[in-house]
């Protein structure tokens, strides 16, 4: 019995699979070689889907822009943040974010001797990579 | 005489059919279910009682995670209810953006309900498909906000991102997609002799039923009450759309109230989505997107005011409600309170699960769309229960968290 | 050269405990092919086509869980039972232009109840596991028999009525119910006019309705209805149980594909094409290009009669199935029947 549904799963069988290929075609043995061997440029990986422009991803923050108002510690919704007395600047636990970009938001900024705006310590960079066993890890501390 | 055993069967916390966690217990004679209980608080997270500890930037942004698929919804009420409290209006731009976005997320949701149903009757194909399709909404709200999910658009007096016309000509190209994509799924769905055969007549809503049990959104309308907040309410651009619910006695002429009936209503209100979005963006005024951009400002604005407020939102599953109240003294709200549309969803549950088979329970639990962690807002201990001092919590979370860092470290 | 080989009783048993090993080989590669083949249906890219092995392997080495409150012999022997019934059945089964080892020593009679012997051992393991999962899928599993079981019998004895008219000089034995008879003369040979054609398509379109419900795939994977009843028969088992049953039903799958091709399309390749007239024509050639043909056919009918089925719909309740079953398809089966009487008598 021939219904749309049969049609609709027909015309895919002949089409190109719609899912997003994993790195590699079948999970390796050995992860951490197959990663050594990537980076040596000796396996090439299916590439990771692009992100869009304004995309939130990982945190980037510049203490040379950062002057010690505080305003991104009172918005943070996840408390990521923590204030350092002694540098006057703030440490991020990435492991704690949760990608709102409020900080981004709030953050004032510093005009650096020779520029014509205030420009932001804080920026939400592209990277979301950041899958770590240690949430202190040096990866997802940022100061 | 013949004596009939009943047995009973436990489906969930967890089950194949459920999505989360909750429990119905179905006393079974046969392949007929004689009685059903429902037991629910396997989600409670205490999120009410968080958001009384942070100040209402926070709390927004944690009213977003009360939900992963309504992820729009509950801030959109939150939003609704502090600017009802502290009296303050969206600019108009803000407030079509916001509409924008709170239909797109109802036509990804309203398709993910469709694929989750076809699942729950072995269908798996037509789940795959549907999902197939809605990659290309979740792409457009990853675009338009910055993240498929958790899309943090929304801020107390107006939107966070404004549209450009990159974006808009995006959601154009998106709806005239959607516009094709809706027809064939249409098509199969109401075409489908198996679809038809596990739907019809499959949990039984009478009008009558949904007015007692205070059943709300497409569930409601599918028993035939033309109930939409859009259209009892309306907020924001709504207002200007002059929204219709849609019921299946102005689709097919008569009302079931089954789960065909909810798979019409669902359908038909994508398109309604698709013209909804279409519209504001043809009558997007210009102007700010924020009523008080300097967050630090909104936050002592938030401290000074007192009041309560109370914030409804039509969203994809029905009727969302935040309360808030400020007394004057935190920049937080004092009291939060949040009724999901699940919460009155489920109770019809004990009513269409009795005299259905075992067959239709995924149906019966799956039309719905329950969303455990959204009603899950009390959890009951009844044996055993001690209160444990603060200090003493912290301490084993501690514990916990240190022998597990062990483990896994080495 | 083979054939006569194959006399030999000595080959017949190596060739019989040979079969077996291949047809697990060939059930486990199906198999992977179907999953495959339903990915690219369903847009995905799907597994490996050697995944069903690993899978038995993996279940193979995992723990096998006897549940408390189980029948513990019972619950260990049906797979057993399940997986032995469905080897058996292999047996009667003329392999493309090998005759089946057991030719002779039994019949369409037989393969009747060797398919009804494996979902009876999983409904009693069902049974015996003590859940109440399974034995809901236990009780649906025994609703489903009843009804399928029905047609199947019609077209079995339709088939046996055709050739029963065959003039017992047509052929060498006059046995109406033997499968390799009816693999050797085309069924589409047999009857004489265009009403037989219809009756003998109508039982062909209720075998292909019979073989999901038999394979207990969607639609009529009622049994195991995982949203419903989360694997139901199969809920208790784990390990190598759960291998047996598995590689049981992978087995199956690959017979009844098979006996529907030995039904209705039993042609062989040298029918169609004129093989011999090529130079490499000698039967090592022949036989393999023979078994390929089989293997050929088989899945053909294996993508349409499962893959293609259990891809494009959903899973129908228990009642309805039964309705379907004992309604339309015995009412259709015995229409089918019915133009074969006519058909046979020579009314047109």
């Amino acid at each position: 019995m021939p219904t749309k549904m049969m049609m609709v799963l027909i015309k895919q069988m002949f089409r190109k699979p719609y899912t997003n290929r994993f790195p590699v075609k079948y999970a390796p043995k050995d992860v951490t070689g197959l990663i050594q061997k990537v980076l040596r440029g000796e396996v090439k990986i299916h590439p990771p889907v692009p992100v869009p422009e304004d995309f939130r991803g990982k945190l980037a923050y510049d203490p040379e822009r950062c002057i010690g108002c505080k305003m991104c510690i009172r918005v943070c919704p996840a408390n990521a943040m923590e204030f350092i007395p002694e540098t006057r600047k703030i440490r991020h636990y990435v492991a704690r974010c949760m990608f709102c970009a409020l900080c981004v938001d709030v953050c004032p900024g510093k005009k650096l001797p020779g520029e014509e705006a205030p420009v932001k310590a804080l920026k939400m960079s592209e990277e979301f990579l950041i899958a770590d066993y240690d949430k202190y890890s040096k990866n997802l501390v940022e100061e | 005489m013949t004596t009939t055993y009943t047995y009973s069967l436990p489906i969930g916390p967890i089950h194949p059919a459920l999505k989360e966690p909750i429990r119905v217990v179905a006393e079974v004679e046969g392949e007929r279910v004689v009685r059903a209980d429902v037991k629910r608080g396997f989600a409670h997270r205490g999120i009410e009682f968080m958001g009384m500890k942070r100040n209402a930037i926070q709390t927004l942004y944690l009213s977003e995670r009360i939900c992963g698929i309504c992820s729009i919804s509950h801030p959109y009420a939150f939003v609704k209810a502090v600017e009802n409290a502290i009296g303050m209006e969206a600019p108009p731009r803000a407030q079509y953006i916001r509409t924008i976005i709170a239909e797109l997320e109802r036509i990804h949701s309203h398709i993910l309900w469709l694929g989750v149903i076809a699942h729950e009757m072995g269908f798996d194909p037509l789940l795959y498909w549907t999902w197939k399709g809605r990659e290309m909404v979740m792409d457009l709200l990853e675009y338009l906000t910055g993240n498929r999910v958790n899309y943090a658009m929304y801020m107390i007096g107006g939107v966070r991102r404004d549209l450009n016309e990159k974006k808009i000509r995006a959601i154009k190209e998106n709806m005239n997609y959607y516009r094709q994509f809706n027809q064939e799924m249409k098509d199969v769905f109401m075409s489908d002799p198996t679809y038809k055969a596990r739907t019809r007549r499959v949990s039984l809503l009478t009008r009558k039923d949904a007015l007692e049990l205070c059943a709300v959104g497409p569930t409601a309308r599918a028993a035939g009450l033309r109930m939409d907040i859009r259209q009892d309410q309306p907020y924001d651009a709504y207002a200007d759309m002059d929204v219709r619910a849609v019921v299946p006695q102005d689709i097919t002429g008569e009302v079931m109230g089954d789960a065909y009936d909810v798979t019409l209503v669902r359908l038909y209100e994508i398109d309604q989505s698709i013209e909804i979005i279409e519209r504001c963006l043809e009558d997007l005024p210009p102007g700010p997107i924020l009523a008080e951009p300097n967050l630090i400002k909104l936050l002592m604005t938030i401290k000074r005011s007192e009041g309560e407020g109370v914030g409804r939102h039509e969203a994809p599953r029905g009727e969302v409600m935040h309360y808030v109240r400020f007394d004057g003294t935190r920049d937080g709200p004092v009291a939060w309170k949040v009724k999901a549309p699940s919460y009155n969803n489920i109770n019809i549950w004990g009513r269409v699960l009795v005299g259905a088979e075992i067959a239709d329970i995924p149906i019966a639990v799956g039309y719905i769309d329950p969303c455990m962690c959204c009603n899950d807002r009390v959890a009951e201990v009844r044996r055993g229960g001690r209160e444990l001092p603060y200090e003493e919590v912290r301490r084993k979370c501690r514990e916990k968290t240190m022998r597990i860092k062990r483990e896994v470290m080495g | 050269m083979i054939l006569e080989m194959l006399q030999d009783p000595l080959v017949r048993v190596a060739f019989a405990v040979l079969l077996p090993i291949i047809a697990i080989f060939l059930g486990l590669f199906y198999k992977g092919l179907d999953r495959k083949l339903s990915a690219r249906l369903t847009s995905r890219i799907g597994p490996p086509i050697r995944q069903p092995f690993r899978d038995v392997r993996k279940l193979f080495l995992k723990e096998n869980i006897v549940p408390e409150n189980s029948i513990p012999w019972m619950f260990n022997a049906m797979p057993l039972v399940a997986m032995a019934t469905s080897l058996t059945l292999l047996l009667y089964i003329p392999f493309g232009p090998f005759p089946a080892p057991l030719e002779g020593r039994g019949d369409l009679i037989v393969l009747l109840y060797l398919l009804a012997m494996q979902p009876l051992a999983m409904a009693l393991g069902g049974f015996a596991s003590g859940s109440p999962y399974a034995s809901v899928g236990a009780q649906r599993e025994m609703v489903l028999m009843m009804s399928y079981e029905v047609p199947l019998a019609t077209i079995i004895v339709g088939f046996a009525y055709l050739y029963a008219s065959v003039p017992a000089a047509a052929s060498a034995v006059w046995a109406p119910f033997s499968l390799g008879m009816i693999a050797q003369t085309p069924v589409w040979a047999v009857v004489s006019g265009p009403v037989g054609i219809i009756g003998l398509l109508i039982l062909l379109g209720v075998l292909l309705v019979v073989t999901p419900a038999e394979l207990v795939k969607i639609p009529f994977d009622i049994a195991e209805a995982e949203t419903e009843i989360a694997e139901g028969l199969l809920a208790e088992y784990s390990g190598r149980n759960l291998a047996m049953f598995y590689l049981s039903d992978a087995v199956r799958s690959f017979a009844m594909c098979a006996i529907v091709v030995v039904l209705f399309f039993p042609h062989t390749l040298s029918s169609l094409v004129p093989l011999t007239a090529y130079p490499w024509n000698t039967e090592p050639v022949l036989f393999t290009l023979e078994t390929l043909w089989f293997l050929l056919k088989v899945f053909i009918v294996y993508f349409f009669a499962v893959t293609l089925v259990r891809t494009s719909f959903a899973r129908i309740k228990v009642d309805q199935a039964a309705k379907f079953f004992w309604l339309h398809m015995t009412l259709a089966a015995l229409f089918g029947l019915l133009l074969i009487y006519l058909d046979v008598g020579g009314w047109f």
